[in-house]
């Protein structure tokens, strides 16, 4: 069973997902069951990935360089667990949220299994497909309420999606080109050989994927597609979008630049500054955008550019200990603003408007969601005993030991603008003098049934963890070791 | 002026087509020239002067094996093609719905009812 | 000549007889050409997509001659989503039936032939028909939405 582990990880959700299209019954069930199993298969089998082995499963038997091989190895057992644990989350929230038909939870699961296939290939080309099959499968459950709004969101999404995909197939036909071979591992082997003989194609296929993955990561210039989805999808569908599809995005940056292009460090600019800049830039547009929104999930979305921007400052840095803290600020941010988009969606079925001025005197009527709200800001500010502040002093002080101190006063600017929009919020609900409380005619009657029980829990749950993270860093600072060490070396195997 | 520098050039003439045209049918269009453009260039890179088609058959010696052209990008490329197709339907589905709510194509009129 | 009314009233598309005869003369031919794709898909240049869209073509060839209703009745609708659902559950299972008995997912696990039969290459032919058949129905399925529904839902 462990030869075959990483073929059936990705194999499971996407055969469950098309069983639930075909006979519609048990829907809940399957699915759960589809997410549980492989979660249990990769802990199972975890021991061996902690101490740094590596399994190459051969696609079809064909030897490298013609077949196309899956790897497990420690980044990419982070980021699946990532992936899946956070789809148990947002099954889990679906459930409370409306009931959805079969082919929600199709598209979900297709979803997964796609980022899963991103996550587990050593194959561009094959990187490619599972792309465009995440960007097709997420553009369907953007569009999954059919107002008008999120169908122009959703245009745009896959306008955008699409281009920036082309990009990275015309970068890998320039990598085919120049290598002969399109098998991640057998090109960084051939790579300081043919760098020197032409170093100008290889810039430009550089550019090319650089600007496609930008498009899906959303950096600054290219970003434009991201408050529209992220805001207008269903609450679920946000969280899984702002949570974890982003960070795919980031992925497909580290495979590429420190697996490949980051052999021979200076192209003819020097790379980490060009990320440093980047990720500067971005942050700060983020943050000041997100301060003059009054539409509540599109302030979180722009919070999402914001948080970005600062992983992507830790890769800027490039030492252990940025890399370190950037890889912690994926999971920190992806719990934090998962339970902030659930929290959100509570609060748009409750008071039935998104708008912020609606949600005065909110902590009257659901003092614990609020409560968790505030938590979960905290984590994003950065104030200590939630885990983002963890993650945020160790890029802080990567930086201040590779000698850019301008980076901690950006960062440190930007998480006051932060603190700033986070507590307009805050001071929203609980302003108490308002007499205008919206209340949603609907949600006045409300048994407490399994559903609302789940929807709840999962926000509490989520909280509790990131305030575990906040105590106790080193659970999940010892699940990062292999993938921090993996990086440095340059994936050798 | 071989293949590759006309793909590039289709390439960019795709990219204008998306960014500047104000209809959103003629925006599908550029992509689809933009997917045509990458499939170009993929199968000019495998090709050589004076090349036969890669298919085998009985009387096929060692020479005419080296003559062949690359058919590692052709079945790239048919995948390619598939990855197109569905996204350009997928994206003509939701233009009907877009039209028919809001009874316009033209994305300065939808970008301003927002 | 096919005439299409105006949008938004109940429309029947009407042709000559001239298009009907030649399409139902022609019908039979579009099918064969795409099985002969599908199943030389290993020998010559082909396979299965390309004769799957060639499949799909020859019914959207019916529905532009004959106009919507008659097809409806000859072709039968309400199988087509159940068809293209287990035809992938079929394709992954063939491979979990390679992991089982040859210990690789999608390994091959049928006998190979003499070169330049059809029943070689292992499980070439098979794996071209599942796929000939769903994107036979794919493209046979977005044509039959969008026009039968023309934005009026």
């Amino acid at each position: 069973m462990k030869n075959h582990l990483p073929i059936l990880i990705i194999i499971l959700p996407l055969a469950v997902g098309f069983f639930i299209l075909l006979f519609k019954k048990y829907i809940i069930q399957l699915s759960l069951g589809a997410i549980f199993i492989p979660l249990f298969l990769l802990l199972k089998f975890s021991s061996g990935f902690l101490d740094g082995n590596v399994i190459v499963y051969k696609l079809g038997g064909w030897e490298s360089p013609l077949g196309i091989h899956l790897v497990i190895d420690g980044l990419s057992f982070y980021f699946s667990l990532l992936v899946l644990c956070a789809a148990v989350f947002i099954v889990l929230y679906s459930l409370y949220e409306e009931t959805y038909p079969s082919s929600y939870y199709f598209y979900l699961l297709l979803s997964v299994s796609s980022m899963l296939g991103i996550i587990f290939t050593a194959d561009i080309f094959n990187m490619y497909i599972f792309y465009e099959l995440l960007t097709i499968s997420t553009y369907l459950l953007i569009a999954y309420s059919k107002k008008g709004k999120s169908l122009k969101a959703s245009f745009n999404y896959l306008i955008m999606g699409g281009v920036g995909l082309s990009f990275f197939l015309l970068g890998t036909g320039f990598l085919y080109a120049l290598f002969g071979i399109l098998d991640l591992p057998s090109i960084s082997e051939k790579y300081l050989v043919i760098f020197s003989a032409n170093r100008e194609m290889i810039l430009i296929a550089f550019a090319l994927m650089i600007i496609g993955i930008g498009i899906k990561v959303a950096a600054f210039p290219l970003h434009g597609w991201l408050p529209d989805a992220h805001s207008l999808a269903p609450s679920s569908v946000s969280a899984l979008l702002s949570g974890i599809t982003v960070k795919i995005g980031i992925y497909c940056f580290i495979r590429l630049i420190y697996g490949i292009f980051g052999l021979e460090k200076y192209l003819f600019i020097k790379t980490e500054q060009f990320y440093l800049t980047l990720g500067s830039v971005t942050l700060l547009f983020g943050a000041t955008m997100a301060l003059a929104q009054i539409d509540l999930k599109r302030l979180l979305a722009f919070s999402t550019i914001n948080q970005i921007g600062i992983i992507l400052i830790g890769f800027g840095i490039g030492t252990k200990t940025g890399l370190t803290g950037a890889l912690f600020h994926i999971l920190n941010h992806a719990i934090l603003k998962i339970s902030l988009f659930f929290c959100a969606g509570i609060i748009i079925k409750k008071t039935g408007s998104r708008l912020l001025q609606d949600l005065k005197g909110f902590s009257r009527r659901e003092p614990f969601i609020v409560l968790s709200f505030i938590i979960a800001s905290m984590g994003m500010i950065g104030i200590p005993s939630v885990n983002g502040f963890i993650s945020k002093f160790i890029i802080c002080s990567a930086a201040i030991e590779a000698g850019f101190p301008l980076i901690v006063v950006i960062i440190l600017i930007a998480s006051v603008i932060t603190a700033a929009y986070y507590f307009k919020i805050i001071y929203l609900f609980f302003d108490l003098s308002a007499t205008s409380v919206k209340i949603n005619k609907s949600s006045r009657r409300e048994l407490a049934s399994l559903r609302i029980i789940l929807g709840y829990w999962t926000i509490y749950i989520l909280t509790g963890i990131s305030v575990l993270l906040g105590v106790f860093p080193s659970l999940g600072i010892d699940l990062l070791e292999p993938a921090v060490m993996s990086i440095l070396s340059n994936f050798a195997p | 002026m071989n293949p590759l520098h006309i793909s590039i050039l289709l390439f960019f003439i795709g990219l204008y087509g998306v960014i500047n045209k104000n209809n959103l049918i003629k925006k599908i269009i550029g992509l689809t020239i933009i997917n045509g453009s990458t499939v170009l260039f993929f199968i000019s890179i495998s090709y050589s002067e004076g090349g036969i088609a890669p298919i085998f058959s009985k009387d096929i010696s060692r020479e005419s094996v080296q003559a062949m052209v690359n058919p590692v990008p052709q079945a790239l490329m048919l995948t390619a093609i598939v990855i197109g197709v569905s996204v350009t339907a997928l994206a003509l589905a939701l233009i009907v719905k877009i039209y028919e709510k809001y009874k316009t194509l033209d994305i300065q009129q939808l970008l301003k009812g927002r | 000549m096919v005439l299409l009314s105006s949008y938004g009233e109940k429309n029947k598309m009407k042709s000559s007889n001239i298009i009907k005869t030649i399409a139902q003369k022609l019908f039979p031919f579009i099918l064969l050409f795409g099985i002969y794709l599908i199943l030389h898909g290993h020998l010559s240049p082909g396979g299965g997509f390309q004769g799957g869209v060639v499949l799909g073509t020859a019914v959207i060839l019916l529905f532009l001659s004959y106009g919507i209703e008659e097809t409806e009745r000859k072709v039968k609708i309400k199988y087509l989503s159940i068809i293209e659902v287990s035809i992938i559950l079929f394709f992954i299972f063939i491979g979990v039936f390679g992991m089982l008995t040859a210990n690789f997912f999608l390994k091959n696990f049928l006998p190979l032939g003499r070169t330049g039969q059809i029943l070689s290459g292992g499980f070439m032919p098979l794996l071209n028909f599942v796929i000939g058949i769903k994107v036979a129905a794919g493209i046979f399925g977005i044509f039959y939405i969008l026009f039968k529904y023309r934005g009026e839902i």
